[in-house]
């Protein structure tokens, strides 16, 4: 020990083997891995649910809570006028509820909560066997927002009604925008839809003269349930338009019925800048894309259309949009006949949490059809069909591989049914809309339903408290 | 009361002058010891005295006898033990009749030896000047016998006086020649008879000190001059002033007798304008010396000095007499006095010398002359440093502390140049700094935290200094901040070269310390990431290891004094960062352990030292113990993205502690190479080694640290926690390795050949690490989170219709996926608010429905916030489309605004802070007050039923009473303190009580204050200086030999 004190090197080597030793220490000590991501956001099931269904008149009206649970809950069905009280109180998940509406109806709200809220899903379709309506005509009754967007035929070409409804107890301040394909027609359009109370708009009187459109229904304050039909006249049909995503750059139309009829597609650019979009077609035989018409210039501020008939070619189909610039996007589907019906889609999101369609019919001649595309990964999902009365059937699982588009035919049933879609684990994400359609002698009626995320669950975010959210 | 008109006043001196008679006074008092010798060189002047008197004022040491033997019977006067100076000089000349022709009285102490020639020069310089009336010796010291002692004495407004010499000055000649002075001292004085008669001498009122002082001021005011001759010398022993022997004259301790005689006699002379403004300089001069004494644990000196000053305002009337009596020529003479007096800036050229002298490692210098310094005892030869007096700029701008300071300085600004001149300073760890030093205190005082969620906990004791430092800097807590934070690397780089000056001889090496140690990685690092608690502990750090030392090497009331000092800054430190006491107290312990048998009380020291923090934090340590945790972390905030999760081994090795802001690791190399060279030499190997164990318990420590993962009590995501401070440790331990042997460079370098190319290439290595650093630091500048303008994230809109106490929730996306979300209270919060925990059932309650909010799953989320308090939802950006739209989603939320930065929800139905619940569950809000004194007045309407009052606070020591009563308490929801009511209408007065806290809050000023006391620098101790009772030299009186040597041999001589 002394001759190691003494020794001129002895403290260096003492002190190098110490650090040496940390070294090791710390080395071994060091985590593995990068740092670990926060916890993903847990899925909880919804507590309330409001959706208006915007002009029930008449129409059937289905109200569905797809699951079974514990909990207990109501959903209540009102019309929209203040005071009002409840048409129906529903408390059995797992069961259609459907009623045809009196012809004399004011918009209805339907309110889940607690078990009647995770799900549930209410629309109104009505078959109009003729006249300046004739046609299937449905909608999947959507919740009050602060931005809608649809777009599809103009006033120029069909009759269009915005219904804006607010059940809220605030007043929405609501601001109106036309897009058309000579560019932006309206801006700001500023109206106040007071509490418990609903308006009808006719686009005409504010821009007469498009021929496609995109309309953006924003509110400043408050919120509104947004729905827009389209009439385009004896023997062309009638449909509702089906609320679109938000100007995205990468949007999917799903859920274009095979068959024959006219098939086109709109897009319009909102923002200030012009977009070249890119269009695919995902087929049962994967993407197609059209020749010379691979790509389509849409003007910033504008709507543009693009004859997707032939590219189609007869099959069930989604169409796939690309942009560097926000878009809106929808197509427009005639059924085929001397006298024919119009259905429209517009650009939806994935299914990830599921999705549920209240109203759907098999029969003779009437016909319900998924069209479900999957997306770079096969898709995976199972299907539930929920009749009005008597147990339910086994679920099905349908396969969907990657970059095709599946048909999944519903099964017959006595009545109708609701179908709850919900993809398996490790499936891929899921695009998909409903085809329902009715074979009568004047021709095809046809209406669509693009697949809307379901309101069975809700993603929580994993939420740390923290001080240093004061700091950017 | 002084003869009047003496016609000789006008006369002059009759030229061709006739012989001149003088007679020499020797006033002997207890003064056996020096006697003798006074009497040998009065009696051996050349030029000899014509009568020679003694006068002894009842000695008890025989000093009659001696006066009686060596002048005869017949000469020495007797007057009793309590007569002064003045009046037996007086008693003399009434009984020795005026002479024919001019005479002349040489007055002299009896400790008071002129040299042999002393008379004759004095004379001859009367000579010169006729209207020279008072003539005074050069006066240097007894025993040092070139030590200058006076060259004629001044004093400036307030009394003090002034010599106008350095402390400790030799006489080189520097002063030669006769000056024109103020007064001279009564030792050696000659004076003209006649004009003693016509001022009428030394004022009996003034039996000791000052009485000088006036009789030349009188003189002067009689139209004389007054006149230092230093070929004149005597040896004065001071022995009065010295305490040396007992004063009898007067019963008081002749500190306050010189101070007030001081203040009597600048009143006295001072005509009426000037008075006035020294009047108000002497009250509160005074004042101000008596608490600067108090905090110097002078206590005797402060009553001294505060009764000096009574006693003089106490006698307004004797102050009038006097004055009557000095009337004539006072007005007119000013002029010609004006410039005898100090001149008006030498206070500040005092401050300045006292700065620079302890820069450059001396003690404070006392340069006021030395009637009042005791003779110091020996020191080191200063010489160098005394004979560069050359102005105060060049001496402080040479000094190179204050040369490094400033490079450090400049380095600093051109590295920090993003962050200065912004709105608000923050990012990091740093909350955005705002409010005032009331604030800090506010919040550190109040026993209820209304900030957050609410808090009853103990503030950090953090949020104290700073609350006291914003208080020295006129309340700007944002320069307080910017000082300790953007200013850490040159104030650390100045008190690490403070902080050696006694343990590194070598200037060089000091500087490079100093530098390497200011610029350190963790230096860098803890500005990137605005760590103000590591910016703190690196400038004390170094004061630390300095008393430390003094604390382990010191003695006496010295150590324990360090050990106080120590404690109290340890607590500072603890306070910003709990981990140094930690580290402290273990490297304390074996400190202890080590040395405690070398040395007494060794263990008491450290024990106070490691103590006080404990004791002076008391509660907010409780707190830490029940989170040990919490002790690795710091003030401020913690934040995953300021920490290297995985810290490479190699960057622990290089001092590197990972995160925002640090240099590569290579610019560390230096440094541990230089340390690692340190471990090749032979000498010192003990200190090597110690510092070389603090270094690697500092790595240690530092790797244990990175990788403990915690999580803040205030609320955080889960981190490793910054090692900033044992790297500091390691470092410092480093540092102190390679100063202390770097003097073997010069021996290397002076031994020239491959010795002094190792030199070279040693220090060059050496100082790599400074220069790379700075360089690098300058280069990339501050980019790190800090930032000099943070925005402020509570919106305006929500901040101005929040009421008080209503609370805001803020959601944030955070980068990794995920949100996080704080509480605020109309207000960015204060630094120290974000380290308050919220009670855990409050904050689990609330984060649930927080999230349920963000997620849009409908429900009773809102509701349940609004049983919080909040009014507003805020989402800041990045906005998540998805989170405004699950907000916009809910029907109990109204959107305000929403913009790409950011997004308000108003809540639309809140219930306030306080509200009310009824029995089937139903709330409504109520009307609430907040008064001054924090408590709440709630007006709560009549309702159905049994009800409860709830206020959205945490349940504590709350208290609500309805006029008299008090109502009963409950815990509502788990968390919130309700109180139960019945269904009549009243008014409810909600307030906080915790008297604990109030009686802990003055327990603790008082403990600081306490400790403040014993750390404070005291009387400086009695050195064992040379005993006057050695008889002084004899024959070498003649020709002092050359100063120390002198002394030295008549030291040795004197054993």
């Amino acid at each position: 020990m002394k001759a190691l004190i003494e020794n001129r090197f002895g403290l260096l080597v003492l002190i190098m083997i110490s650090l040496a030793a940390l070294y090791g220490v710390a080395y071994v000590t060091q985590p593995a891995g990068a740092q670990p991501a926060p916890p993903p956001p847990a899925k909880v099931a919804v507590e309330s649910v409001q959706t208006v269904c915007p002009d029930p008149a008449g129409n059937a009206v289905s109200v569905v809570v797809p699951q079974a649970s514990e909990r207990v809950g109501t959903a209540t069905i009102t019309p929209l006028k203040a005071d009002s009280k409840p048409l129906v109180t529903l408390d059995k998940p797992g069961v259609l509820w459907q009623k045809t509406t009196a012809e004399r109806s004011d918009p209805l709200v339907v309110k889940g909560v607690g078990a009647m809220a995770a799900g549930l899903e209410t629309s109104q379709t009505v078959r109009e066997a003729a006249g300046k309506t004739r046609g299937l005509v449905g909608v999947r009754c959507t919740e009050p927002t602060s931005e809608a967007w649809v777009i599809g035929p103009g006033p120029a070409a069909a009759d269009i009604t915005l219904h804006l409804a607010n059940p809220e107890s605030a007043p929405a301040a609501v601001e109106i925008s036309v897009y058309a394909g000579e560019g932006p027609v309206l801006a700001d359009h500023g109206l106040v839809v007071e509490p418990g109370e609903f308006t009808k708009i006719r686009l005409k009187d504010l821009a007469p003269s498009p021929l496609v459109m995109a309309v953006e229904v924003r509110t400043s304050s408050g919120r509104v349930a947004v729905a827009a039909r389209a009439e385009l006249g004896t023997g062309k049909g009638a449909d509702w338009l089906p609320v679109s995503t938000a100007p995205a750059k990468h949007v999917v139309v799903p859920g274009l019925p095979g068959g024959g009829g006219h098939r086109e597609l709109l897009v319009a650019a909102p923002g200030e800048m012009d977009a070249v979009v890119g269009v695919k077609v995902l087929t049962e035989d994967g993407f197609y894309a059209l020749k010379n018409r691979e790509t389509i210039d849409v003007p910033a501020g504008s709507v543009a259309t693009l004859d997707l008939s032939t590219g189609v070619g007869g099959q069930p189909s989604a169409v796939v949009l690309t942009s560097e610039v926000p878009v809106v996007a929808g197509v427009t589907v005639t059924g085929t006949g001397a006298q024919s019906d119009v259905a429209f889609s517009a650009g939806a999101g994935p299914i990830d949490l599921g999705s549920v369609v209240a109203d759907n019919r098999t029969g003779k001649k009437q016909s319900s059809r998924l069209v479900l595309s999957a997306l770079g990964k096969p898709g995976k999902v199972r299907v539930q069909v929920l009749p009005r009365q008597g147990t339910p059937p086994k679920a099905t699982e349908v396969a969907v591989p990657a970059s095709r588009t599946e048909e999944v035919k519903l099964p017959s049933a006595r009545g109708p049914y609701s179908v709850v879609i919900t993809p398996l684990p490790g499936s891929g994400p899921v695009y998909g809309g409903r085809v329902l359609d009715d074979r009568t002698k004047g021709g095809l009626l046809v209406t669509l339903q693009p697949l809307a995320p379901g309101r069975t669950w809700a993603l929580v975010p994993h939420l740390v408290d923290s001080a240093a959210t004061v700091l950017p | 009361m002084f003869p009047r008109p003496a016609k000789q006043m006008a006369s002059p001196i009759p030229t061709p002058r006739p012989h001149q008679a003088v007679t020499a006074i020797v006033v002997a008092h207890d003064g056996g010891r020096w006697l003798g010798d006074t009497l040998a060189a009065v009696l051996r002047q050349s030029r000899p005295v014509d009568r020679l008197v003694g006068v002894d004022t009842g000695s008890r040491d025989g000093c009659a006898d001696v006066l009686a033997q060596a002048l005869g019977q017949g000469n020495v006067l007797a007057l009793p033990r309590s007569t002064g100076f003045g009046q037996a000089v007086a008693e003399v000349l009434t009984r020795l009749p005026a002479g024919e022709g001019p005479e002349w009285i040489w007055l002299l102490h009896d400790d008071c030896a002129p040299d042999v020639r002393a008379l004759e020069a004095l004379l001859w310089a009367a000579e010169q000047d006729p209207k020279a009336a008072v003539l005074g010796p050069k006066l240097r010291d007894w025993l040092d016998r070139r030590l200058l002692l006076e060259v004629g004495v001044t004093v400036d407004r307030t009394g003090r006086r002034d010599t106008g010499l350095e402390a400790r000055e030799y006489d080189q000649g520097q002063y030669d020649g006769i000056h024109d002075v103020l007064s001279v001292s009564t030792a050696g004085m000659l004076i003209r008879r006649d004009v003693w008669d016509a001022v009428g001498g030394l004022d009996p009122d003034l039996p000791l000190f000052r009485d000088d002082l006036d009789l030349c001021w009188r003189v002067r005011n009689a139209g004389h001059r007054v006149l230092n001759v230093t070929h004149a010398v005597a040896w004065h022993a001071e022995a009065a002033s010295r305490r040396r022997r007992r004063i009898t004259a007067s019963e008081h301790h002749p500190r306050r007798l010189d101070r007030r005689n001081a203040m009597f006699v600048i009143m006295a002379n001072l005509p009426f304008r000037s008075l006035l403004w020294a009047l108000i300089r002497n009250i509160f001069g005074s004042i101000f010396r008596t608490i600067l004494f108090v905090l110097a644990k002078q206590p005797s000196t402060a009553l001294d000095e505060i009764s000096a000053l009574g006693s003089v305002l106490a006698h307004p009337g004797r102050m009038i007499k006097a004055r009557r009596a000095r009337t004539k020529g006072r007005k007119q003479q000013y002029d010609q006095v004006k410039k005898l007096l100090t001149p008006p800036g030498a206070a500040y050229r005092r401050l300045a010398d006292m700065v620079q002298g302890y820069l450059s490692g001396e003690g404070p210098v006392e340069s006021a002359g030395r009637h009042h310094a005791a003779s110091a005892g020996p020191t080191p030869d200063d010489g160098e440093e005394l004979l560069t007096d050359t102005g105060v700029l060049q001496r402080i701008f040479g000094n190179p502390g204050v040369l490094l300071s400033l490079a450090l300085l400049a380095i600093t600004i051109a590295a920090e140049r993003s962050l200065l001149g912004g709105v608000r300073l923050g990012g990091g760890a740093l909350v955005p700094v705002t409010g005032g030093a009331s604030d800090l205190w506010r919040l550190y005082t109040e026993s209820f935290h209304p900030s957050g969620l609410g808090s009853d906990a103990w503030a950090p004791p953090y949020v104290a200094v700073l609350a006291a430092l914003s208080t020295i800097l006129l309340g700007n807590t944002w320069l307080a901040v910017s000082v300790l934070l953007l200013g850490c690397v040159p104030l650390a780089g100045l008190s690490a070269y403070l902080a050696t000056r006694s343990m590194l001889p070598s200037t060089g090496a000091r500087v490079w310390l100093a530098a390497t140690y200011a610029l350190l990685p963790v230096a860098t690092g803890a500005v990137s990431a605005g760590r103000i608690g590591t910016a703190v502990v690196l400038v004390l750090l170094p004061v630390y290891a300095s008393l430390a030392t003094a604390l382990l090497a010191g003695g006496g009331r010295r150590a324990r004094r360090a050990a106080w000092g120590l404690g109290l800054l340890l607590a500072v430190g603890t306070a910003f960062v709990p981990l140094v006491y930690v580290l402290t107290a273990i490297i304390g312990a074996l400190g202890a352990t080590a040395f405690g048998g070398a040395r007494r009380g060794v263990g008491v020291s450290v024990g106070i030292a490691l103590g006080v923090p404990i004791v002076l934090l008391f509660p907010w340590f409780l707190q830490l113990a029940r989170h040990p945790g919490q002790i690795l972390l710091e003030a401020g905030l913690h934040q995953p993205s300021l920490v290297d999760g995985r810290l490479h081994p190699a960057s622990l090795l290089t001092l590197s502690p990972g995160g925002p802001g640090l240099p590569p690791l290579w610019v560390t190399a230096g440094l541990i190479a230089a340390a690692l060279a340190a471990l090749l030499l032979r000498r010192r190997r003990m200190v090597v080694a110690v510092g070389w164990g603090v270094a690697l318990f500092g790595v240690l420590v530092a790797i244990l640290v990175s990788r403990v993962p915690v999580t803040s009590v205030a609320g955080s995501a889960e981190a490793p926690a910054w090692p900033g401070v044992p790297m500091a440790f390691a470092a410092t331990g480093m540092l102190v390795v390679a100063a202390l042997t770097a003097h073997r460079l010069a021996e290397f370098r002076a031994a020239g050949g491959l010795r002094r190319l190792v030199a070279l290439v040693t220090a060059a290595i050496a100082f790599s690490t400074p220069v790379l650093a700075a360089g690098y630091w300058i280069m990339t500048g501050v980019t790190g989170p800090l930032s000099g303008d943070v925005p402020d994230t509570m919106p305006a809109l929500a901040a101005a219709q929040s009421a008080d106490g209503e609370r805001t929730l803020v959601l944030r996306p955070s980068p990794g996926g995920g949100l996080t979300y704080t509480v605020l209270r109309g207000r960015t919060p204060l630094v120290g608010e974000t380290d308050l925990p919220a009670p855990r059932q409050a904050r689990d309650r609330f984060t649930i429905a927080a999230a349920g909010l963000a997620s849009g799953r409908g429900g009773d989320d809102t509701t349940v916030l609004s049983t919080y308090g909040v009014r507003f939802v805020v989402v800041v950006a990045p906005v998540d489309p998805k989170i405004s739209a699950a907000l916009d989603s809910q029907p109990t939320l109204t959107r305000l605004s929403l913009s790409p930065t950011s997004g308000v929800w108003l809540v639309s139905r809140p219930l306030g802070r306080v509200w009310v619940a009824d029995k089937a569950g139903a709330r409504t809000p109520v009307p609430v007050e907040r008064d001054a004194g924090g408590g709440l007045t709630v007006q709560v309407p009549a309702g159905g039923g049994e009800r409860t009052l709830v206020l959205a606070e945490p349940a504590g020591a709350w208290t609500a009473a309805a006029g008299d009563t008090e109502l009963p308490g409950s815990t509502v929801d788990g968390w919130s303190q309700g109180f139960r009511l019945d269904a009549a209408q009243h008014t409810v007065r909600i307030t906080h009580q915790d008297t604990w806290h109030g009686v802990w809050l003055w327990a603790q000023a008082a403990l600081v204050l306490m400790t403040l006391i014993l750390a404070a620098p005291g009387a400086r101790q009695q050195d064992a200086g040379p005993d006057y009772a050695d008889p002084p030299p004899g024959e070498r009186d003649v020709t002092p030999p050359p100063g120390r040597r002198g002394r030295r041999r008549a030291e040795a001589g004197a054993r």
